[in-house]
C-alpha cells in the first residue's frame, strides 16, 4: 500500500489517457455522472457513488455484438480501453455480478468480456453514503474489497493506493513522489472506513429483516401484496436502467457500408410489451406481475441460477423512482406483511 | 467458432404452401446445421429481423432444414414474401430440444394445434426413425378448419405406419370433413393410450397447451410425463437477453419445452 499526495491523482488521470479513454465523476445538473475527463483535469472525488452505473461504460446502449458480411463473420470495431475513476464498491460488486451471466457460461457475451478485460477500474472508499445505499443489508461494506486495479481511500494531505491487479501494481509503482503508506495512516483511513459503515447500518435499521431476501420474496410470490407495492410505479422503467445489475437488452442487426451489425440497446422488463411475442400475446400483462417478476428475478432465480443476488445494494432504483417505491420498504413489507391466510389459489 | 450472433446464410430452396396462412420454407445453409428435434433455430429476414422457429424436418437432415411459419407478425409476413433464391440467415441451433430419452419403451401421445404440428413433425421424424424405440406413437391435431390442417398431404402416410395412429379434428364442422369436428382437448379426453406408461408432448397456442394440460392431469398423467413447447419471447438464443423466463427457467435454453412439473408451481405460466 502507498501514499500519494492530492495531486498525484491528477497525474495518474494523465498518466492513464495515453492508454485509455479517461472517464471521471462530474457534476451534472445536481447528479454526479460519469463523463471522458478532458486532457489535463484531475478527476474529482466522490464521496459515494454516482447516480449513474458502471455499465453505461461497459454494456454501453447501441454496441455491436457481432458484424458479418457476405463471405462470413467480421471483426467489429474496438472500441479504446476506458479507464474509471469513481467506482464505489457496489459498483465492483455489480460487474462480478453480471460476470456470471455475461462472461462466465457457456455462451459469453464478447463486448462485455472483452470490456473486462481491457477496462481499468481506479476505485474508491466511500466517504460518505447517499441517504438510498443499502449495501450493508446484502452483506456488502462501502469500501472495495476486489475487481478494482486501483483503490483510492483519502487520508489527510491525499490518499492511500491500493493495487488489485497486476496492472494496477505496476501503474502503482509508476506513481511519482508515492511513499510507502504509514501504520497510522491505514489505521485512520480503517476509522473512518468503519464510521461510514456504521452510518450505512443505522439508516437502514430500520429496514432490517430476518428471513434473507430470497425466501421473503418466495413466500409471497402468491399473494396479493403486490398491487399494494406497485400501487404507485409509473413503468417509467428507472430503477432497471438505473440499477447496476440489470443486463436485459434487445437485440438488432442493421445493414451499414462496412456489412451487417448485431446491436443490442438496453431494455427494460417493466415495459408491457418487454415479453411481447408476434401475434400479441404477452406473458405478464399486469403492472403488478412484472413488478413482481423484477424481485423475483432479483432475489430467487438469479440467485437459484447464478448463485449470487442480482442486487449489490447501491440504491439507485430507490433515487430513480419518481413512485417513490423504496425497494428496502418493499423487502421489509414483504416480510412484515406476509399472511399466509391471503395466498392465494393459482389458475393453473 | 463463430460467433452466435452471426448467422449461417441459408438459400431458400423452395416454398411449399401449406395453408392459407403457413408455409414450409426449405433451406440449405452454407454449412449444415446439426440439431436435436425440438432445438429451435433464429430465422433472420434480412433487413426485417428474426424470430425463433424450430425446425420442423428430420434431426438427420442438418445440410437441409425446413421451417414451417405462420404468418402473424413482421417477421413471418416478410418471409412469406420471400421467393426461392432469396438468402436468408440462421443462427442457432439453441435449447435443449424434446426429452427424447423419456421416450423410450412409452406410448408417445403427440398432441399438436395449429402450426405448432411443425415443431413437433421432427419429433415425428425422429421417431419415425426407429419406431423400436417406441411401444407407440399416438397423434392427436386440431385446427380451425379443414384448410388449416397443416401437412394434410402427410396424414395418410402417417396412419400407414405400425405403431401410429393419428387423428386429426376440426373447430366446427366443414362441408366435405367427415373427420372428428371439437378441440383437439376432446381427442385427447378420449385417448385409448395406457396412461401407465405414456408420455404426452403438446405444441400449440398457450390457451391450447393450458386446456390440453388440465385434461391430461384429469386422465391422470403425472405433471413428470407431460412436456409443453411453451410460448415466449426468445431473442438472444443464450440465456443472455432475459425476456423469455418462466420463473428461474430461460427458455431459449432450458427449453423451449419444458417439463410440466418444473412450472406447474409457477404463477402463470401458462397464461
Amino acid at each position: 500500500m502507498r501514499f500519494v499526495g492530492g495531486s498525484g491523482i491528477g497525474r495518474l488521470a494523465r498518466r492513464l489517457a495515453r492508454d485509455y479513454d479517461v472517464y471521471a465523476p462530474r457534476e451534472v445538473a445536481g447528479a454526479l455522472v460519469l463523463q471522458r475527463l478532458a486532457d489535463g483535469d484531475p478527476p474529482a472525488w466522490n464521496d459515494h457513488r454516482l447516480a449513474e452505473p458502471l455499465k453505461s461504460l461497459w454494456l454501453q446502449p447501441g454496441k455491436i455484438l457481432a458484424q458479418w458480411t457476405p463471405q462470413g463473420p467480421q471483426p467489429g470495431p474496438r472500441p479504446r480501453p476506458r479507464a474509471v475513476f469513481g467506482a464505489k464498491q457496489c459498483d465492483l460488486r455489480a460487474l462480478t455480478i453480471l460476470d456470471r451471466v455475461l462472461r462466465d457460461h457457456e455462451h459469453k457475451e464478447p463486448a462485455w468480456c472483452d470490456a473486462r478485460e481491457r477496462n481499468l477500474v481506479v476505485a474508491g472508499d466511500c466517504t460518505g453514503a447517499c441517504d438510498s445505499c443499502f449495501c450493508t443489508m446484502l452483506g456488502g461494506q462501502p469500501w472495495p474489497q476486489a475487481e478494482f486495479d486501483l483503490c483510492l481511500g483519502p487520508v489527510e494531505g491525499g490518499y492511500l493506493v491500493e493495487a488489485g491487479s497486476a496492472r494496477g501494481e505496476q501503474l502503482a509503482a509508476e506513481l511519482e513522489d508515492a511513499r510507502p503508506a504509514t501504520a497510522e495512516q491505514v489505521a485512520a483511513r480503517d476509522r473512518r472506513r468503519q464510521e461510514v459503515l456504521q452510518r450505512v447500518r443505522a439508516q437502514n435499521e430500520r429496514w432490517r429483516t430476518v428471513d434473507p431476501t430470497d425466501k421473503t420474496v418466495e413466500k409471497n410470490l402468491r399473494t396479493r401484496i403486490w398491487g399494494k407495492l406497485a400501487a404507485t410505479c409509473v413503468e417509467c422503467n428507472a430503477c432497471n436502467l438505473a440499477c447496476p445489475t440489470c443486463h436485459c437488452f434487445l437485440l438488432f442487426a442493421r445493414q451499414t457500408p462496412a456489412g451487417a451489425v448485431r446491436v443490442s440497446l438496453w431494455d427494460s422488463c417493466f415495459h408491457a410489451g418487454y415479453a411481447r411475442m408476434a401475434g400479441g400475446g404477452t406473458p405478464r400483462l399486469q403492472l403488478t406481475e412484472r413488478f413482481k417478476n423484477h424481485y423475483y428475478h432479483k432475489f430467487v432465480s438469479f440467485p437459484r441460477n447464478w448463485g449470487v443476488t442480482a442486487c449489490s445494494g447501491c440504491g439507485r432504483c430507490v433515487d430513480a423512482c419518481m413512485g417513490r417505491i423504496d425497494k428496502r420498504q418493499c423487502l421489509h413489507r414483504l416480510e412484515t406483511e406476509w399472511m399466509p391466510s391471503e395466498v392465494l389459489e393459482e389458475i393453473v | 467458432m463463430a460467433s452466435t450472433f452471426v448467422p449461417i446464410p441459408a438459400r431458400l430452396e423452395q416454398v411449399i404452401v401449406e395453408t392459407p396462412t403457413i408455409r414450409t420454407f426449405v433451406l440449405r445453409p452454407q454449412q449444415p446445421i446439426p440439431f436435436r428435434a425440438g432445438q429451435f433455430v433464429q430465422l433472420e429476414a434480412p433487413g426485417v429481423g428474426e424470430a425463433p422457429f424450430t425446425p420442423s424436418s428430420s434431426p438427420k437432415e442438418p445440410e437441409r432444414l425446413e421451417i414451417t411459419v405462420l404468418r402473424t407478425g413482421f417477421v413471418t409476413e416478410a418471409l412469406h414474401r420471400l421467393q426461392p433464391g432469396a438468402t436468408v440467415g440462421v443462427r442457432g441451433p439453441f435449447g435443449k430440444g424434446y426429452p427424447v430419452q423419456h421416450f423410450q419403451g412409452q406410448q408417445v401421445l403427440v398432441i399438436g394445434g395449429g402450426v405448432g404440428l411443425a415443431p413437433l413433425r421432427s419429433l415425428l421424424y425422429h421417431l419415425f426413425d426407429d419406431l423400436g424405440q417406441v411401444a407407440r406413437v399416438s397423434i392427436l391435431y386440431g385446427a380451425r378448419t379443414p384448410q388449416e390442417l397443416c401437412f394434410r398431404r402427410q396424414h395418410a402416410d402417417w396412419q400407414q405406419l405400425a405403431k401410429v395412429d393419428f387423428t386429426a379434428t376440426i373447430d366446427r364442422p366443414a362441408p366435405g370433413w367427415d373427420g372428428p369436428v371439437g378441440l383437439v382437448t376432446e381427442l385427447v379426453a378420449k385417448t385409448d393410450v395406457d396412461i401407465a406408461r405414456a408420455c404426452a408432448v403438446s405444441c400449440g397456442p398457450e390457451v391450447m397447451l393450458r386446456f390440453v394440460t388440465w385434461k391430461l392431469l384429469d386422465l391422470g398423467f403425472p405433471p413428470e410425463r407431460i412436456f409443453l413447447s411453451m410460448n415466449r419471447n426468445m431473442s438472444c438464443g443464450m440465456g443472455l437477453c432475459g425476456r423469455c423466463n418462466i420463473g428461474p427457467h430461460y427458455l431459449c435454453k432450458d427449453g423451449p419445452d419444458m417439463c410440466y412439473a418444473e412450472i406447474k408451481d409457477i404463477p402463470y405460466a401458462l397464461g
